[in-house]
């Protein structure tokens, strides 16, 4: 933790909210600041499910629905999401861990990067690298220390061999990394899973280096494979992880409906923080959250995730024979194993920025260079990234046809000079 | 007349390096290309995979209005940072009118909603101060705030106030230790640059501050170069005729970020709250957002923004009125309780906005040790006025109570209890 972490303290006015809900009924509490009920509009809030099932919230189910909660959460849902956690990771010592729900997978990630980092620091990246990751420690001049992807998965000799030359460095340059940042089921951009044999190196690793795991797993239930994966917290037998799990690309982006599992010591640092910034996560989306889960169970549950991986596997097998078509010989890809994204090399270009950022737009295709996902954005980069998530797979095939003819204009350009 | 004012000055080195998400950015340019474009850039999931046909809302006006087609999909699918763009389209037209802003307005400055707008507030001063800084801020002041800053090693300059909130001869007075206006304007370390304050109903001591002694604050802050930080989610509850007037209307000079909230007014669950101010500030505060929260819950704006379509101006007025009644009955109560059994133990102004009294017990040295001892023993819990403070080895004759929630019978309990512990301490 850096200094602006340990100098953290609670919130006096968050944390007497907890008392109060503690205390004896017989003390009267004329502190808190909060809104009366009778001064809020709302009556009712409901709503309906596509497979017909219907919730109101009324009464006090409303009162928890739209004012304040405790920062760790809805606490019906803070319970459910530790069951959850039990359910599909079974961690263990679980008396040394919490959970707290976050407005979006993300704000947990980005509150335990300011908790840790400081300026200069060094973190442990697979190449490529979820971009979100990389807004957040660009900031701090942090250096990504980087093991590639490749054909059989992320090439954990590259990790130990950067580690331990580091470790053996005598220069005061050479920052030694607290921390190792890994988004193992269908990693964004790339689309590889992480085999759980892979996984346990990747920890043994981190327990030789002594790095804190950052498991940021939003498309965790988007694998392709027919078994869920391990999760490096299942296997985190020194407490070294930290999870991030997100329902945004399950039930919506739109709710900001996420939560973090790791160390006490770590949730109560990212809880303090949170005290101070958003106070809490929506209370109607974790209501929400929390009815849903309750009304379907882990089968229900498991059952409507995996129509949502159906639905992404289609289009990945769609886009992908689109790529086969028009696109061979002039790039490369690995099948996404999960997720929403082709990660495409394109062969006999070294950098794709202007293709993609001037011609492809005169072209009328928007296409994401991939230097937003390299710990090295400067680098000429010759990757894509192309989402299968919404665009109608007639326009997929347009735009594969103009990708083809930008590819084969920019090898002639390429190859000229 | 109004000056130029270099953003620069306020911004530190690490907001500095923020930059944009390229896929953000190319999602704007989306907005702006030819038809016929096809956009395989995005990162987003696809909404039919979503468990949602419909949400209903009903208020208790009886009016209702209901999510679904299209606006479900919204509202459940990620946003712009800046905010659901119908909620922010309505939240400008709403500032422009409460606060008279002038057809330039807009040009100059932006708007963020923000998932409360604590969180838009502590994004400034994490983009704004860096270890060491000084920063003026309103003594009492609300611990949320204080808690942002200790962390960051800024050091809190704290002014005093009166009932009519800080003191401006204090405030000119603190600022002239760092020297002439001429030399701390131009200065980026070492000098205050940032106001903190409350405007309306400040938290904890309820003092609202008058036009005019804004104006004197407002040209102060710009004869020394600062940026005044108007933190003011009581704006609507306040007790007079007409609404006060804010450090925003009078901006020339775009020196002013104003964080407003919903949550006294709406909603605090929801979590909306939005913040004012020159684009290149609320710009940094963006991108610190864009690499957190995202955005504020689309749910909870297209909640806000679909009740501000449902009611207008009108019925959103009336809606204020109302609650501005309520809790003036709920202070009345708390100052009849007051008189009954605090005359004589305790001294208080009477609140003109807010939630909050601010009680002086002049016979006790510190009120927190009287209340973690005696509070629980006798049945009362208030807020021990140390918690206000800026320094932590200070101490303070006064509590903060609020009177928004508690019932009447409570607050005469609370109050005669209260009453027992002084005087047994006195005693």
């Amino acid at each position: 933790m850096n200094e602006l972490a340990l100098e953290r303290k609670p919130s006096i006015l968050r944390e007497l909210m907890k008392n109060h809900a503690t205390a004896s009924k017989n003390v009267v509490f004329i502190g808190e600041g909060l809104p009366h009920p009778e001064t809020i509009p709302f009556s009712e809030v409901s709503f309906t499910l596509k497979d017909g099932t219907k919730k109101v919230f009324t009464g006090s189910e409303l009162v928890t629905a739209i004012n304040y909660l405790p920062t760790q959460g809805n606490p019906k849902l803070v319970q459910k999401l530790r069951e959850f956690m039990d359910r599909f990771h079974a961690p263990l010592r679980w008396e040394d861990r919490d959970v707290i729900a976050t407005a979006g997978s993300q704000d947990g990630l980005s509150k335990v990067i300011e908790m840790s980092l400081q300026k200069g620091d060094a973190i442990v990246v697979a190449d490529p690298v979820y971009s979100g990751l990389a807004s957040n420690v660009r900031p701090y001049k942090a250096q990504l220390i980087s093991a590639q992807y490749r054909k059989n998965g992320l090439d954990t000799v590259e990790m130990k061999d950067k580690l331990t030359a580091i470790w053996s460095s005598r220069s005061k340059d050479v920052k030694i990394p607290k921390i190792l940042y890994i988004n193992p089921v269908a990693n964004n951009p790339s689309g590889h899973v992480i085999s759980d044999e892979q996984k346990r190196e990747i920890y043994e690793i981190a327990c030789e280096f002594n790095l804190l795991v950052l498991e940021d797993d939003p498309y965790y239930f988007l694998g392709f494979q027919d078994e869920l994966p391990k999760s490096f917290l299942s296997m985190d037998t020194e407490n070294r992880v930290v999870r991030f799990d997100s329902f945004s690309k399950i039930f919506g982006g739109g709710l900001r409906a996420g939560w973090m599992t790791g160390p006490k010591e770590i949730v109560r640092i990212v809880e303090m923080h949170m005290q101070v910034s958003v106070l809490h996560a929506s209370s109607l989306t974790q209501a929400i959250v929390l009815q849903i889960l309750e009304e379907q169970g882990w089968d229900g549950f498991l059952d409507y995730t995996k129509n949502v991986k159906e639905f992404y596997r289609k289009r990945r097998d769609q886009m992908v024979a689109l790529a086969d078509k028009y696109l061979t010989g002039l790039a490369e890809w690995d099948v996404p194993e999960g997720g929403m994204f082709l990660w495409v090399k394109v062969k006999g270009v070294s950098d794709v920025l202007a293709m993609v950022m001037e011609r492809g737009l005169k072209k009328d295709v928007m296409l994401i260079p991939g230097h937003a996902f390299m710990s090295d954005p400067t680098k000429p980069c010759p990757y894509i990234r192309l989402s299968y998530s919404l665009v109608p797979m007639e326009d997929v095939e347009k735009a594969m046809q103009r990708l083809a003819e930008l590819i084969k204009e920019e090898q002639a350009i390429e190859s000229q000079k | 007349m109004s000056q130029s004012v270099d953003y620069d000055r306020f911004i530190n080195d690490l907001s500095a390096r923020r930059k944009v998400s390229p896929i953000r950015e190319l999602t704007k340019l989306f907005t702006t290309a030819p038809p016929g474009t096809i956009f395989l850039a995005g990162g987003i999931p696809n909404g039919s995979t979503f468990p949602f046909s419909r949400m209903t809302v009903e208020l208790k006006d009886g009016a209702t209005f209901k999510l679904e087609g299209k606006k479900i999909e919204n509202a459940l699918q990620y946003q712009p940072t800046p905010g659901y763009p119908p909620l922010v389209e309505q939240l400008q037209k709403f500032q422009t009118q409460v606060h008279g802003l002038d057809s330039t307005f807009w040009q100059k400055n932006s708007l963020l909603v923000s998932t409360g707008s604590q969180d838009a507030l502590c994004k400034a001063l994490e983009m704004s101060l860096s270890e060491g800084d000084p920063i003026l801020v309103q003594e009492p002041i609300y611990p949320g705030t204080s808690a942002i800053i200790r962390p960051l090693n800024a050091n809190m300059v704290p002014i005093g106030q009166d009932e009519h909130g800080i003191v401006p001869s204090a405030l000119r007075s603190a600022l002239s230790n760092y020297g002439s206006p001429e030399k701390v304007s131009s200065m980026k370390k070492d000098v205050p640059k940032l106001l903190y304050l409350n405007s309306t109903g400040a938290n904890p001591t309820g003092a609202t501050i008058p036009a005019e002694r804004k104006k004197e604050i407002y040209d102060i802050a710009c004869e020394f170069n600062l940026v005044i930080l108007e933190d003011d989610p009581y704006y609507f509850l306040h007790f007079e005729e007409i609404d006060p007037v804010s450090f925003l209307s009078m901006d020339r000079d775009s020196r002013v970020l104003r964080f407003d909230s919903f949550s006294k007014i709406l909603s605090s669950g929801l979590r909306v709250g939005f913040v004012t101010g020159p684009k290149e500030l609320v710009s940094r505060i963006e991108l610190h957002t864009q690499a957190s929260t995202m955005h504020t819950s689309a749910l909870s704006q297209a909640i806000v923004s679909s009740l501000l379509d449902e009611w207008g101006s009108e019925k959103l007025l009336q809606h204020f009125k109302m609650i501005q009644q309520f809790y003036k009955g709920k202070r009345d109560c708390m100052l009849a309780s007051a008189n009954k059994h605090l005359k004589g133990l305790a001294e208080w102004s009477v609140p003109r906005a807010g939630m909050f009294l601010w009680i002086k017990v002049p016979g006790i040295a510190d009120t927190k040790k009287l209340i973690t001892e005696g509070g629980i023993e006798h049945g009362v819990i208030l807020v021990p006025g140390k918690d206000f403070l800026a320094y932590d080895d200070a101490q303070s004759q006064y509590f903060r109570a609020s009177y928004t929630v508690a019932s009447p019978e409570d607050i005469d309990k609370g109050f005669a209890r209260l009453a027992n512990l002084i005087k047994a301490e006195i005693a």
